[in-house]
């Protein structure tokens, strides 16, 4: 294991008149690591990251910076920041001169570099991502991508050891995001320890080392992706979502098919898993019933009723007004995206589940039921929670 | 709105490889000898020959040019059609006394020098264009520098270039939030829809500013901005068309200086 190269001992940090946004973290990064900080809007990524290079110094607690706290005096503070690069969100807000060229030489210049060695690290950064020949274009000229590389070139120019990326992939198109995510790979190769904060999971699940689940200001899982995706039930409460392969990782564990221990990362790994299933057949036991409550029509009481007499049953909710009233009964969600496809899932495993959603998404669940049971010809039974207020009564689907 | 910049077309113009000082010396120069010239063949004969080079070596479209020359000609027509009422002179066509203190007439030299001064003004916004169509901004920060103005004045230019830039396209996107929710729908709702995309800009530019500063900072800011030191060589058929259209002028400028339209 390689020496460690950023640290935080229970770090605190509160804007000014407004609530805490960093609430006692610790952690550690090595040398060469590939870091992704994943939360919700508003979890404190950024807050964090901006730590980092001393943007903002946390009301108690340290950070250290190869084994050494740091210290926020301007020197020290030059120092960190030629060492810790750090490229915003919105690279309009990161490029300051008129022509790519400047803006790249504006670390090197600053730093004091003679002429011909600004040249130097700016032609070598303009060659690493892949920007040679722009030197002279206004930065208002650029794609959203080009612009992106440039604000990394103007980082990558100072040559520091720690690349620090809020959002990298921010408002660019998937090709884009690639490139970018290519991009962090090839810079890590090369032996320099890259964080990204990021909300998109499935971005940071096959790319990262290990990731950091945040949420409101506190880490909720730190572990390598597989692990720290792997709880649907960490995932959930950290507003984020599985990503697909884990959840299709999930889903077959739990219809009993014999699966190795290793959790997919890519779709190669996924292949692999499932080829050999297909000599084995999946043991289908009878199918769950589906009920769905009309949020709009039914009566909270009856709602209640029916879930205290069926604790422990699975709820998803479909639409605004639906998640507003499972909050205000305070009924814990198990789906709140995806709703009918997870219910489905369920029935399929035998287990009864019921949606809650509003008055004109109420045919919306039949219809998607009706469609899947055509198609598979497997039986799925649909209830409305009342009698009379679902659609006018029908079964769906034939008995296989 | 905003469809596009002169500074756009600038860092693609055909002329873009030229020395900047050579583009500066032909627009410059031009301007000082419609200003010199007497006469309004001089400014004319100007004019042809940088719309031509404008047209033909810079590669400006010509809608666009002419587009650039809309404003500038009204103008230029209503102050001349003043000119030439209230200035007097020798030989009167037309005369015209609405009361004991005004006079209008016009004149044989009222008519000449309104139309002197016309052309002047044609003469000067084709050598206007001509920098403004072949040289960009970034190319001038460079001379700038090399001619000793204060590096403070220099890094604020370059800052204010690049922020106009981010804080058009603000207003532009939020002209069209305005547009999209029937904003500027009557005349009243216009100015109300204009004042707030002004607040709401000025906020944003705030907001900008001290991102600026971090941005700044986080890149190790220590007082010094990098410029791209090297303006492209003198090349000798560019230095030599310069000085043959120089001299050309000049001597129009010398041979017609009493030309006179009427």
């Amino acid at each position: 294991m390689s020496s460690i190269i950023l640290e935080a001992r229970d770090i605190r940090y509160r804007y000014p008149r407004s609530m805490e946004a960093i609430r006692g973290i610790s952690f550690h990064i090595r040398k060469g690591e590939k870091i992704a900080l994943v939360g919700p809007n508003g979890a404190g990524k950024s807050t964090l990251l901006m730590m980092f290079n001393g943007m903002i110094r946390p009301d108690t607690g340290i950070i250290l910076f190869d084994n050494q706290p740091v210290r926020y005096d301007t020197a020290s503070l030059r120092t960190l920041r030629k060492r810790v690069g750090f490229v915003l969100q919105n690279p309009d807000r990161q490029i300051i001169a008129p022509t790519v060229y400047q803006d790249v030489a504006f670390g090197p210049t600053n730093l004091g570099y003679p002429e011909t060695e600004v040249r130097e690290a700016v032609t070598l950064a303009l060659r690493h991502v892949g920007l040679e020949g722009f030197e002279r274009r206004p930065p208002h000229q650029l794609s959203g991508g080009e612009k992106k590389r440039v604000a990394i070139a103007g980082v990558l120019a100072m040559d520091p050891d720690v690349l620090v990326f809020d959002e990298p992939t921010g408002g660019l198109d998937p090709s884009g995001s690639e490139d970018i995510m290519e991009l962090l790979d090839e810079l890590n190769l090369e032996g320099k320890t890259v964080i990204i904060s990021t909300h998109d999971v499935e971005l940071a699940y096959p790319w990262a080392d290990r990731a950091i689940l945040l949420l409101a200001g506190t880490i909720l899982r730190e572990d390598v992706p597989e692990v720290a995706f792997g709880n649907p039930e960490f995932v959930r409460t950290a507003h984020l979502s599985l990503p697909t392969l884990l959840e299709l990782y999930i889903e077959l564990q739990k219809r009993g098919f014999p699966l190795p221990e290793k959790k997919p990362l890519t779709v190669l790994d996924m292949m692999h898993i499932i080829e050999p299933l297909f000599q084995t057949t999946c043991c289908h036991t009878g199918t769950g019933t589906i009920t769905v409550c009309n949020v709009d029509k039914d009566r909270q009481e009856l709602l209640s009723a029916w879930l205290l007499a069926r604790p422990k049953i699975p709820v998803g909710a479909m639409g605004t007004r639906a998640k507003q009233c499972a909050s205000n009964e305070h009924i814990p969600l198990d789906f709140t995206y995806g709703v009918i496809d997870k219910c489905i899932l369920k029935a399929l495993l035998g287990e009864d589940t019921l949606i809650l959603t509003t008055e004109s998404m109420v045919e919306r669940v039949y219809t998607r039921v009706d469609a899947y049971v055509t198609e598979s010809g497997i039986h799925i039974t649909v209830n409305p929670l009342a009698p009379g207020t679902g659609r006018a009564k029908k079964e769906s689907g034939r008995q296989p | 709105m905003f469809e596009e910049f002169l500074e756009d077309i600038a860092q693609k113009n055909g002329l873009r490889g030229v020395n900047t000082y050579l583009k500066l010396a032909t627009g410059l120069g031009a301007i000082i000898l419609c200003l010199l010239s007497t006469s309004y063949f001089s400014p004319l004969f100007i004019a042809l020959i940088l719309t031509g080079s404008i047209l033909v070596l810079a590669r400006v479209d010509a809608k666009t040019y002419a587009g650039l020359f809309i404003v500038p000609f009204w103008f230029a027509l209503f102050s001349v059609a003043g000119i030439i009422l209230v200035s007097g002179g020798q030989e009167v066509f037309w005369r015209w006394d609405p009361f004991s203190w005004l006079s209008l007439s016009i004149t044989r030299e009222s008519i000449n020098f309104g139309f002197l001064v016309f052309c002047r003004v044609m003469g000067g916004m084709s050598a206007m264009c001509f920098i403004a169509l072949t040289t960009p901004m970034t190319d001038i920060f460079i001379v700038l520098r090399q001619c000793r103005i204060p590096e403070v004045v220099i890094d604020l230019a370059m800052i204010i270039y690049r922020t106009i830039f981010i804080i058009v396209d603000q207003v532009k996107q939020i002209y069209n939030a305005q547009v999209m929710r029937l904003g500027y729908s009557t005349f009243l709702e216009s100015i109300h829809s204009f004042a707030s995309m002004c607040g709401a800009v000025f906020i944003a530019s705030w907001d900008a500013g001290e991102d600026l500063i971090r941005a700044m900072n986080a890149r190790c800011y220590d007082g010094k901005f990098a410029l791209l030191g090297e303006t492209r060589p003198v090349e000798y058929l560019p230095l030599f068309a310069v000085m043959v259209f120089l001299s050309l002028s000049s001597l129009v400028v010398i041979l017609s200086k009493d030309m006179t339209i009427i």
